[in-house]
């Protein structure tokens, strides 16, 4: 077991990284320490003894065998935009911050990869090849600040993950710093490498496998064309049954996003897009591909929205139309400031026929709790993300909306879903883990662990529920986008 | 009655074929404690792929376990047990207009679990990718017998290591696969196959200039003129006369499938001599492709794997050696097939050769040979990680010891 640096130690440790990265990469004050103590996820804060921005391969094998030495652990971050607590520093440790590692190394077109370091920002890779007509698939919301390693860790989403996958579907290879030092390459830009897809279990390990420090990356050729339709739905339940309808007749959409009457009212204030702000729920859902097929598609939903009660449907008639459609989308949670000082997001996943269910099962949720729930979501995956508003300077309504999103989470579960569909596990959901999770499954689990991370000193405590672990949650906040 | 079987000409060894997972558990517990191996056995299609066996033990056939567990079809999941054949899995998806976009030759005799186990791929893993991405949820007996699962029935779900993945081509080295969630898709519904017939220097520029295409296709089929012949000959349909065949499927519906034919015959009708077969004038075509992958008659295959980039310049080398040639060249898969000729020194050197310049594997050959040849190649960077992982699932191996890379 590894425990963190002493006051007596942490100069010493600091010593160490400053010998190894130069002193310009390494942060040790308490003042700049702060910035590190949380991600997404301020519940739980703990400031890491040091921070280090290594630039190389090298240097990171070298600060994890001086950790090793010294008996420390560590954990690596991102940007930080995570929301589960990935990258808390439990411990104490060394933080090893990849932001400085920010180079595209390669990009090949005619075999559609591209070769990254893990501080790569997601959204320069896809803007870097925009030109060549390619994008970056996984697409969070968060896009413009989270970091490619960051979205290998936590198998990141987006709003296109119906039609184009998850992180995971669009990682090839990965090259991770063990624990122990040793550097391992799996998989590559070749397809089919005979053994164990290593890869495929390093994607969404969440930081407990090691230290990424370089990604083979799938890039995808853009769409030719979009239809961008807007739906707009007396209830809530009307625009779920579009949805399963739509899927049903054969067709998925690029996106399928709702947004339910609430988070339309904080939207609408800060973009003006004409949203009608007396309507249960819209839907935005898209089509993409090739221009030859889609009006067909786009006149078939058309067609299933209206024969379930919509009251209309609109049309992004132009680029910039779809372009403000999707910022009031991908910016719904910074325009929730406008509902209440503060709010706490979920991440449950349901099967997509059983979200009528669930929403009405969050709206009973929210009276019983008097807390009001906003929703927007990834509704063609089933994937919802509701918003409990709250002020956390009232003791009472923290406790509230704790109560609130532990239920919501229990009838993901018991609906057949996860409480995770693309947020991840992290420190926060912990405690969901027994549930979802027998303790046979747990226990493949940390044999998967120990073969990688044996002694646990890489992002301890993370993920799956140790004894004694259990953490008391006594606030609840959040400021980020999914 | 207690049967036998060989495997990959280990044996004979007997088989059991329990019906239940907790006689299917039994069978486990009874093998770990007595450190006896177990070789698990769907459709046994797969059968050659890997070193033969070199401990006793005993066979285990899945076809006791075949149910369909759970298929809400609106959600587009099913969950099945891991014996079900794909012909039945297949079947039943249909009646929903559903599918698993995974190319299976044999699917009367193949099952589910086996093709998870082997990674089996086809044609349109191309447009649809292979199983890692359609496989959501699993459940598998341990080396103590028990039951665990990852994964779940949601499509979208982070919970958990992905265990699903790393048993997803694990050649049944980790556990036995029991029950499986799977992601589906819609059946199509329109399709079309196009064959592009030409000449050896013709073959990269049409390759280069489908990558550039403003079509889509989901297939990008290379094949030589054995191959092609094969294919054709299966599907009863004339044969084209050329040194290469490409064959380029479209799928989606009806107004994307008959632009995209229109514009391929734009973009490289002039390169080579084509023909555009549509709806269910495809099938035959499609159905011949997917079973060329396992041919009766192959005593040797070998599948190499390298960049897109580099397939036309490996297979035009490679037209040399006799096989009857088939590249999935977008993925930069290439399957060379040889019949009754082979001989074990003419697949040494030709082995040898392919390793040059591609990651070579057999996936077919007589079992004796494979005491000669290297199956798997080279071991990766990564084969101690491998065998930590099989260390940490397995440790007294007693899942198909020794077949799969590295010793594993």
């Amino acid at each position: 077991m590894t425990s963190a640096a002493t006051t007596a130690t942490a100069p010493k440790l600091a010593d160490r990284m400053r010998a190894i990265v130069g002193p310009t990469n390494v942060l040790a004050s308490p003042s700049d320490l702060v910035v590190y103590e949380c991600d997404g996820f301020t519940i739980e804060k703990n400031k890491p003894d040091v921070v280090v921005f290594p630039t190389s391969t090298e240097q990171i094998v070298a600060i994890v065998k001086a950790c090793g030495e010294l008996g420390v652990p560590f954990v690596p971050r991102g940007a930080g935009t995570s929301l589960a607590g990935g990258c808390l520093p439990i411990g104490g440790g060394v933080m090893i911050a990849l932001t400085r590692m920010k180079r595209i190394l390669e990009v090949n077109y005619r075999d559609r990869y591209a070769i990254i370091e893990p501080g790569v920002v997601n959204l320069w890779l896809t803007n870097h090849i925009k030109p060549n007509g390619y994008h970056f698939a996984p697409d969070p919301s968060s896009q413009g600040a989270c970091t490619i390693g960051g979205n290998v860790a936590t198998n990141s989403g987006g709003p296109h993950t119906l039609k184009y996958g998850v992180t995971v579907n669009h990682v090839l290879g990965v090259e991770l710093v063990l624990p122990d030092g040793r550097v391992v390459q799996t998989g590559g830009p070749h397809e089919d490498n005979p053994g164990y897809d290593l890869t495929g279990v390093i994607v969404g390990s969440e930081g407990t496998f090691g230290v990424a420090t370089k990604a083979w990356v799938r890039i995808t050729r853009n769409p030719e064309a979009y239809r961008t339709l807007l739906g707009v739905f007396e209830s809530v339940d009307d625009a779920t049954n579009t949805i399963s309808e739509i899927i049903g007749a054969g067709i998925i959409p690029g996106a399928l996003e709702l947004l339910d009457s609430l988070i339309l009212q904080a939207v609408e204030a800060a973009f003006r897009f004409g949203f009608p702000l007396d309507a249960g729920a819209v839907l935005i859902m898209e089509v993409d591909g090739l221009d030859a097929g889609l009006d067909q598609d786009a006149e078939r939903i058309v067609e299933i929205a209206k024969r379930n009660n919509a009251r209309e449907v609109r049309r992004a008639n132009t680029e910039a139309e779809r372009l403000l459609l999707w910022k009031s989308r991908k910016q719904a949670f910074g325009a929730v400031g406008r509902l209440a000082p503060s709010y706490c997001t979920q991440d449950g996943v349901v099967p997509r026929t059983k979200l009528p269910e669930i929403l009405r099962f969050i709206r009973a949720v929210g009276t019983k709790y008097n807390i009001r729930i906003a929703n927007v979501f990834h509704a063609g995956d089933g994937n919802i993300h509701p918003i409990l508003l709250f002020d956390e300077r009232d003791a009472d309504q923290v406790k509230r909306v704790l109560g609130a999103s532990h239920e919501i989470l229990d009838e993901c579960i018991r609906l057949g879903g996860s409480v995770t569909g693309e947020h991840g596990i992290g420190v926060e959901k912990i405690d969901f883990m027994p549930k979802l999770f027998s303790p046979e499954d747990l226990a493949m689990m940390v044999r998967l662990r120990s073969a990688f991370n044996p002694e646990n000193r890489c992002s301890p405590q993370k993920m799956l529920p140790t004894a004694g672990a259990c953490i008391e949650q006594s606030k609840a906040g959040r400021h980020a986008a999914m | 009655m207690p049967t036998t079987t060989h495997i990959d000409g280990f044996g004979p060894l007997s088989m059991t074929t329990p019906t239940t997972t907790a006689e299917l558990a039994q069978v486990v517990r009874a093998a770990a404690a007595g450190s006896t191996a177990l070789y698990p056995v769907g459709g046994g299609t797969k059968l050659a792929l890997g070193t033969p066996p070199t401990r006793s033990g005993q066979a285990v056939s899945m076809h006791g376990l075949a149910r369909i567990i759970d298929f809400p079809a609106r959600d587009m999941t099913v969950t099945v047990e891991a014996g079900i054949t794909i012909r039945e899995l297949r079947d039943t998806l249909a009646r929903e207009k559903l599918r698993l976009p995974i190319d299976v030759a044999h699917a009367d005799r193949a099952t589910l679990g086996g093709i998870i186990a082997a990674n089996t791929s086809g044609p349109r893993r191309y447009g649809f990718g292979t199983l890692r991405d359609y496989v959501i949820g699993i459940s598998a007996l341990n080396d103590e017998g028990n039951e665990f699962k990852a994964g779940g029935r949601v499509v979208k779900n982070v919970a958990g290591y992905d265990i699903c993945k790393l048993l997803t081509g694990s050649l049944g080295t980790l556990g036995i696969i029991t029950q499986v969630t799977l992601k589906l898709r819609p059946l199509a519904e329109e399709q079309a196959i196009i064959s592009l017939a030409c000449d050896a220097d013709k073959v990269e520029q049409i390759l280069a200039n489908l990558h550039g295409s403003r079509t889509r296709p989901i297939c990008l089929d290379l094949l030589n003129r054995l191959a092609a012949r094969r294919v054709f000959e299966q599907a009863h349909l004339p044969v084209p006369d050329a040194a290469w065949v490409l064959l380029v499927g479209y799928e989606g519906n009806a107004d994307a499938v008959s632009w995209q034919v229109q514009q391929l015959v734009k973009e490289v009708g002039i390169l080579a001599k084509l023909e555009a077969r549509v709806d269910f004038t495809a099938q035959p075509l499609w159905d011949a492709l997917v079973e060329f992958a396992d041919r009766p008659g192959d005593e040797l295959v070998l599948k190499s794997s390298m960049l897109p980039s580099a397939v036309a310049t490996f297979c035009l080398n490679a037209d040399r050696d006799g096989a009857a040639l088939r590249a999935h060249a977008a993925n930069g898969i290439v399957y060379g097939h040889w019949s009754a000729d082979a001989t074990l020194d003419c697949a040494a050197e030709t082995l040898k050769r392919w390793r040059e310049s591609s990651g070579t594997i057999i996936t077919r050959c007589h079992s004796e040979w494979k005491r000669t040849l290297d199956v798997w190649g080279p071991p990766r960077n990564d084969a101690w990680l491998m065998r930590e992982v099989k260390a940490k699932f397995d440790p007294k191996n007693i899942f198909n010891p020794g077949r799969f890379v590295a010793g594993i």
